[in-house]
């Protein structure tokens, strides 16, 4: 996207953009680093010299059981990896045409407007989990011709269908949020309705709730594995399988960490672009 | 007759706005609507190029009546262009940008055409190097001046200007005003609704008082300004005089 403000691409965003330490100066830097070492220190040595620590150790971070499923499970977290992939796009691509559905104006849309709605509050009112259930053992099990039999196939589908529900609420917030004199602009234009939504009104939305999709993109990352139900061999399922034949809980850790690594660094990437987004805004007013 | 309005009626509600209008505007006039606020101006404004549909009467444009929901709103839109009080530029798109997609995307005008078409506009209205900025970049005056360019890009036969400065600081209202000056030489039809007495006097071939939904007195600015008949006017341009405006 190019930037209204290039010329403040090039200079340090004053006060958000500087880290925590500029703020503080060195003897402040100092007291953080030395408290948090020392906090660190006192937990470490509450938690190993407790006499249960070693039975922990053993359940919940037995390397050597780890290393040997580390394997089957990275493999496992590779399909999570695509389908949350795969669920991102066809996401907000679907949650986007509901969104628009629904905030069209005029009474010959009344039909699309009620679809949207009727679509809205059944996905989202009912538990993923049902939606699984339903879907990923149900369709299945009616062979119809012509359908697709995959577990992954249809618990893909009702994870998108369910989030879309959800993010079409997403970009309906960002819709309502541009002013009402940017489609009256649009149209004074001669633009039609679609030209002025898809011109003017949805690239000022959508900007709107980046930081709202980013949200929902770390939550689906987790959301995914919720398709181990109906036996996807993901990373929590791979996990399951191990822990149920060793009674170890450690394949479950690293399972944890593999996610953490993903979804942790997603977080700290949407807080960066919202407050960037913020200042740039703040700037852009005054 | 460039435009003929007959017995216009508009409701918000049961918030009767126009009670009735009648109002004709020739080819090169320049005619402007003054009034106090909340007398309908700009909602009358916004029923000529069918921003807002009208309960009651009839709109002709170059005789077609246009108001009959048979015609197609953009493209009547196309050709009476609109200037509003707050510009209403689109923010996320360059100057040149928002210029040029009405004109591309509802004229169907070539882009090549239009990029320079836009550009000569902007040249003349001074504003040659705000081409590739965004909005946000420049002053409400050079906003204001980019939408009126925006609304002339697609040619329309009838301009019309809502308040077009009375978002503006005073100190920027000058060089918005000397544009619409400017486009009255060319002898482009326009209604404007307006607060700015002495730019009415100047630039008006006719003034329209209105009140409460109804036009009150109409005729040449001389007239309708300096000798008021209506008491209703007299005691508005009364108000106007104390508020230092005329």
């Amino acid at each position: 996207m190019n930037s209204p403000l290039s010329a403040q691409d090039h200079e340090p965003l004053t006060g958000r953009g500087r880290s925590y330490f500029d703020q503080e100066g060195a003897r402040g830097a100092l007291i953080a680093f030395v408290s948090t070492l020392a906090f660190i220190v006192v937990v470490l040595l509450v938690i190993g010299r407790s006499e249960n620590w070693p039975t922990v150790q053993r359940s919940f971070f037995d390397f050597e059981l780890m290393w040997e499923s580390r394997s089957v499970i990275w493999r496992g977290f590779r399909t999570n990896v695509w389908m949350f992939m795969v669920g991102q796009v066809a996401i907000m691509a679907l949650a986007l045409l509901i969104a628009v559905m629904r905030s069209l104006k005029g009474p010959a849309f009344l039909p699309v407007r009620f679809l949207a709605i009727v679509f809205i509050d059944f996905f989202r009112g009912i538990p993923i989990i049902l939606g699984l259930l339903l879907f990923g053992f149900g369709i299945p099990a009616l062979r119809l011709p012509g359908l697709p039999n995959s577990a992954v196939f249809w618990g893909l589908v009702v994870v998108v269908l369910s989030y879309s529900a959800y993010t079409a609420e997403v970009y309906r917030s960002g819709i309502d949020a541009v002013p009402d004199s940017q489609r009256l602009s649009a149209a004074s234009l001669g633009l039609t309705q679609w030209q002025g939504l898809r011109y003017a009104v949805l690239p000022q939305a959508i900007r709107n709730v980046i930081p709202a999709l980013l949200n929902g993109f770390v939550s689906l990352q987790k959301d995914v594995a919720l398709l181990s139900v109906l036996g996807v061999r993901e990373a929590v399922r791979e996990a399951q399988i191990i822990t149920g034949r060793t009674f170890n809980y450690s394949p479950y850790v690293f399972a944890a960490a593999l996610f953490l690594a993903i979804s942790i660094p997603s977080a700290r990437f949407a807080d960066w672009y919202t407050a960037r987004d913020r200042a740039r805004r703040s700037q852009g007013a005054g | 007759m460039k435009l003929e309005m007959r017995e216009i009626h508009k409701s918000f509600g049961s918030n009767h706005v126009l009670k009735g209008i009648d109002l004709d505007v020739d080819e090169h006039e320049v005619v402007c609507l003054i009034g106090p606020s909340g007398c309908g101006k700009s909602t009358l404004l916004r029923t000529i190029n069918l921003l807002e549909k009208i309960d009651q009467g009839t709109i002709r444009l170059e005789g077609q009546l246009i108001s009959d929901g048979a015609a197609n709103p953009n493209e009547i839109r196309q050709r009476i262009g609109i200037v509003f009080q707050s510009y209403n530029l689109f923010p996320h798109m360059t100057v040149l940008k928002n210029l040029t997609l009405g004109p591309i995307k509802a004229n169907g005008m070539d882009p090549t055409a239009a990029e320079a078409k836009a550009k000569d506009l902007l040249d003349r209205f001074g504003l040659a190097d705000k081409v590739h900025e965004y909005p946000d970049r420049l002053s409400g005056g050079q906003q204001q001046r980019a939408a009126i360019v925006r609304a002339l890009v697609g040619d329309p036969e009838v301009l019309l200007l809502d308040e077009i400065t009375s978002a503006l600081d005073p100190e920027l209202v000058g060089e918005v005003l000397s544009v619409i000056r400017e486009l009255a030489t060319r002898g482009l039809t326009m209604v404007l609704a307006t607060h700015e007495m002495g730019f009415a006097r100047d630039v008006a071939n006719r003034v329209v008082f209105m009140d409460a939904g109804s036009v009150v007195e109409t005729g040449p600015p001389s007239q309708v300004l300096g000798t008021p008949v209506e008491a209703r006017t007299q005691q508005f341009l009364a108000r106007v005089i104390e508020g230092g405006r005329l």
